[in-house]
């Protein structure tokens, strides 16, 4: 009620006013107008702010709004075609100042009318959803300068010729067309966008076509990524100094597009100085230079990945599968620890660590090292070598850092299971030898093998450990029990190895001298007497002797060599001559290892203690052998080694194969028959796949073999084929 | 001689035909079945079979072939042979085989036998029926205690002997290759099913529908790449 009679009586004050004076807005207009153009004059100091206010107030207040807006339309549109007129007479560099200039002064009376009319503003244009005020000043701006045809394309070409220049390596007026950028972006992104940036990037592309096109043919890849990189980089800085930041995702991607995307290709591949030599001469900043610019564009990091693997791959096969590089194992697995460092160090260093690139390296060394079958055996041989001696003086992390990188190789392996049996045969020579440098490395691999294997892999390894220290023990006990009998006689060291862990071929003991038989006979019954229901047999070929032997002029040395070679020395205490038929039959040395120890007795210069004849460089049934009266040698100890192939020779390795394949039939077969007793039926394609992936932490499985032992199985009726699908096996149970 | 060995199997064929009174009630025909048996019996007994053992034995055989005017290698005597279920090579019992045998092909004389021959062949030829005999020829060729395998050469003679006459050209090339390998020295029973499969199912000579992916035991792959070899 109240607020209906407040607005009774405000309706009343109006009729009183429009109705006093007829002439009113006629003559308030042309005061406004008036003060309009002083403003525009730079002459408003004048001008009274309250008074034209409340003019501009009372004409929209008596409803003369439209004849105000109207007015100011049609002023301010006359003022900017004079504006446009000076602009467009304005000659050379001074276009872009004056443009600028006027542009200033637009604003500022812009600023002061808006001001003015600011109750129209308020009331009268949004009830009648007209532009307001600022806007409109804008968008006439924009009709009658900017989109005036003499003044647009001059405009866009002026701007487009200094950021040329400024491409080109000129000095230009940031600010200037800074302030005109943002002109463009008061007046509505749309005439940004329009006027200028759309026109911008065309000519960029084209520009950085031609560009690139240059650089291709006369620079080499690193140079070229170089100047793409900086190329880059200044549009990204172009853009933050005079640019609207919208601009930055479109004008990099016309810089990626033309110099990197099209050229792609052409710089991975180019002669000379392309991914590949970087890969090969270790260029860290070209390469990583080359990783942030293609990651930039689509494509461009599987590209290089899949160079980059090809490359490894190549390099990797040619390295396995050169038979002048297998010669030395120790070296062939240090070339492949050598490449993998190498490209580990670009991965880091270049690639930002990609995931990806380290899962294409991986997959690669898993591709090539399994081409060479004798991998597994040449690795093991790595760690013998730096079990041996290698490792000698390392720090105990340095060691783990060379058993890391085993175990990483190892883990490439296909056949893991090739691996376990030579490293066993290793380890055992190791051990038997007394040759290992530490027991603590050794068992940080085995562990480490464990980890990786399960506990199965490395049970029998650690029955191996367990036996050297039993036997230490036993030695102790067996000393101390015969302590009083000892005497002058020989001094015997015993390793008990339990059957089953260690990797021994039976072979047969040879007939040892007698001297030595009593004191193994003690040992014997010692032994059985503390563990009964054993049963021991001697390994004479695994052995080792330390003897005295005193030669012609009285000189005595020290002689280290192997039992079988003892065995044949100990015969020459009662004869000065044997012959070869002699000597195999005293002492029933199987005839190839018995030619081995002669070998390394009678023809190895400065340690040959025996003499042969006729002189030849091979040993013949028919020679006959002496006991060197003349031997000479600076050194008291001797050790006098087997001639013995270090790397398996072909029949060895023939052999270890056979063994390998032999134990790899039951493996397979009990998959089979895990798989089958789950699944029951299931077909050949299946059952393939399964046995595969529960073999491949061991060895793949080839499906040849596989499918024999299903055959086999068959047969044996574990399983038989389905009557009418006859890709289905049953499973019997 | 003989009588001693009638009196042997006296009690047996005692026993066997206290198996049928049932049927003495039964049918009118009974009799006329009593009295097939007993022709049955006679003609094992008077013509082919060996007093002391009881059975016909390769001798035997030999004398039933040149009155069947057949040749004891002739495929026919080995589908008589299935028709009995027959155990042991060379032999026929009287109670489980011979009597089966003959009285399923309804025949107590020898020109009956003679001139149910043809019939037999024509039942062989039946695919499941071919199936069984097969899979017979292969168990019946089997002559130690637990062998389970064949060897190569008698392979190829049954081989030659029992699909010879239906898949000639698969035969001929199974057996070349059987003679040249290197790889088997016998035959199982799942490789000898598998050769009827496959003479049955592959297309020959062109070998388009093998699959070795198909679960074929190994010897076919090798023979199907030899094959394979040998045509390119």
């Amino acid at each position: 009620m109240s607020t209906q009679k407040r607005r009774n009586f405000q309706i009343e004050a109006f009729k009183h006013r429009v109705v006093v004076d007829p002439k009113y807005a006629e003559k308030t207009w042309n005061i406004l107008e008036h003060a309009i153009h002083e403003i525009y004059n730079h002459n408003a100091s004048g001008l009274s702010f309250e008074e034209l206010y409340r003019n501009a107030y009372n004409m929209v207040l008596h409803k003369f709004g439209e004849k105000l807006y109207s007015g100011l339309v049609t002023t301010m549109t006359m003022h900017l075609r004079e504006i446009s007129k000076s602009i467009e007479d304005a000659q050379g560099g001074s276009f872009l100042e004056e443009l600028n200039r006027k542009w200033a002064d637009h604003n500022k009376a812009l600023q002061m009318i808006r001001d003015i009319l600011m109750y129209m503003d308020r009331t009268f244009i949004p009830s009648t959803h007209k532009t307001p005020v600022h806007a409109l000043g804008l968008n006439l701006w924009r009709d009658n300068i900017i989109h005036s045809s003499n003044i647009q394309t001059r405009l866009l070409n002026t701007l487009l010729d200094l950021v040329q220049e400024e491409r080109t390596g000129e000095i230009i007026d940031r600010w200037l067309v800074r302030n005109v950028i943002m002109m463009l972006m008061d007046l509505g992104s749309a005439v940004y966008q329009e006027d200028f940036e759309k026109h911008f990037l065309n000519v960029s592309a084209n520009f950085y076509s031609v560009e690139s096109q240059q650089f291709i043919e006369c620079c080499d890849c690193g140079d070229y990524l170089k100047k793409a990189e900086r190329r880059l980089n200044e549009e990204m800085e172009r853009v933050s100094q005079y640019l609207d930041p919208s601009s930055e995702a479109k004008i990099t991607n016309v810089v990626e597009k033309e110099m990197i995307a099209n050229h792609m290709h052409r710089l991975v591949h180019m002669e000379n100085s392309g991914l590949v030599n970087m890969l090969v001469d270790d260029k860290y900043e070209d390469l990583g230079r080359m990783y942030s610019l293609f990651r930039r564009v689509p494509d461009g990091l599987s590209l290089i990945r899949d160079v980059m693997t090809s490359h490894i791959r190549d390099t990797g096969r040619q390295l396995v599968t050169d038979p002048e590089k297998a010669r030395n194992p120790v070296d062939f697995v240090q070339r492949l620890l050598d490449e993998k460092d190498k490209h580990d160090k670009i991965i880091s260093m270049a690639f930002n660590n990609d995931k990806t690139f380290q899962n294409a390296l991986n997959s690669s060394f898993e591709y090539f090292i399994n081409l060479n079958p004798r991998s597994p055996e040449f690795i093991s041989l790595f760690v013998d070598e730096k079990l041996r001696k290698g490792l000698k003086g390392y720090s105990e992390e340095d060691v783990e850092v060379v058993l890391d990188k085993v175990m990483m190789l190892f883990r490439y392996l296909q056949e893991k299971d090739v691996f376990e049996k030579y490293y066993k045969q290793h380890l055992a020579k190791r051990l038997l030898s007394g040759k290992t440098v530490s027991d603590d490395a050794e068992r940080s691999l085995i562990v480490k093998l464990k980890t990786e294997c399960g506990y199965q892999f490395t049970s029998k390894l650690e029955g191996m450990f367990t036996d050297m220290k039993t036997s230490q023990d036993t030695m102790q006990g067996f000393h101390a029990s015969q302590a009083t009998n000892l005497g002058d006689g020989p001094t015997l060291v015993v390793q008990v190895l339990t059957t089953g862990s260690w990797p021994t071929q039976p072979s047969p003991a040879c007939n040892l001298p007698a001297e030595i038989l009593g004191v193994c006979e003690k040992f014997r019954m010692y032994y059985l007497g503390t563990h009964t229901g054993r049963r021991l047999s001697w390994q004479t070929n695994m052995g080792t002797a330390d003897l005295k032997a005193t030669f012609g002029k009285g000189q005595k040395h020290e002689l280290n060599v192997s039992t079988y070679q003892m065995c044949i020395l100990m015969l020459f205490n009662n004869a000065d001559r044997l012959s070869y038929k002699e000597i195999e039959q005293a002492t029933e040395i199987p005839a190839s290892d018995l030619k081995r120890s002669l070998q390394s007795l009678a023809l190895i210069k400065g340690k040959n203690v025996l003499r042969k004849e006729p002189m030849s460089k091979d040993i013949g049934e028919d020679d006959a052998f002496f006991f060197n009266d003349k031997f000479t040698s600076k050194f008291i100890k001797l050790k006098i080694n087997t001639v013995n192939a270090q790397k398996e020779s072909e029949p060895e390795k023939q052999e270890t194969r056979q063994r390998v394949e032999e134990d790899r039939k039951p493996q397979v077969e009990a998959a089979i028959v895990r798989i089958m007793k789950s699944r029951r039926v299931l077909d050949h394609n299946n059952i393939v796949a399964e046995v595969t992936k529960q073999l491949q932490s061991r060895f793949l499985p080839n499906p040849v073999v596989i499918k024999k032992r299903i055959e086999s199985l068959i047969e044996r009726e574990f399983l038989e084929r389905d009557k009418v699908d006859r890709k289905l096996y049953r499973y019997l149970a | 001689m003989r009588r001693s060995s009638n009196k042997k199997t006296g009690p047996s064929s005692n026993s066997s035909s206290s198996s049928s009174p049932i049927d003495l009630f039964r049918s009118s025909s009974s009799k006329a079945v009593a009295k097939e048996l007993e022709r049955i019996d006679q003609l094992f007994f008077n013509s082919y079979a060996n007093g002391d053992s009881g059975m016909i034995e390769p001798d035997g055989i030999e004398v039933l072939c040149s009155d069947l005017g057949v040749d004891y290698t002739d495929i026919k005597i080995l589908m008589l042979a299935w028709k009995m279920k027959a155990e042991k090579q060379g032999y026929f019992t009287l109670k489980e085989e011979w009597r089966r045998g003959l009285k399923a092909l309804r025949a107590d004389t020898i020109s009956k036998l003679k001139k149910a021959l043809p019939e037999l062949e024509k039942e062989v030829q039946r695919p499941q029926v071919f199936l069984d005999f097969y899979s017979f020829s292969f168990q019946y060729c089997l002559t130690e205690e637990k062998q389970k395998s064949i060897d190569i050469e008698s392979i190829c003679e049954l081989l030659e002997l029992v699909l010879g006459s239906q898949f000639r050209p698969q035969v001929d090339s199974l057996i070349e290759y059987l003679k040249v390998q290197n790889d088997y020295k016998v035959i199982n029973m799942d490789q000898w099913l598998s050769f009827l499969r496959f003479c049955l199912e592959i297309s020959f000579p062109d070998l388009g529908n093998y699959d070795a992916d198909q679960a074929w035991p190994l010897i076919l792959d090798y023979f199907v790449e030899w094959m394979r070899a040998k045509q390119s």
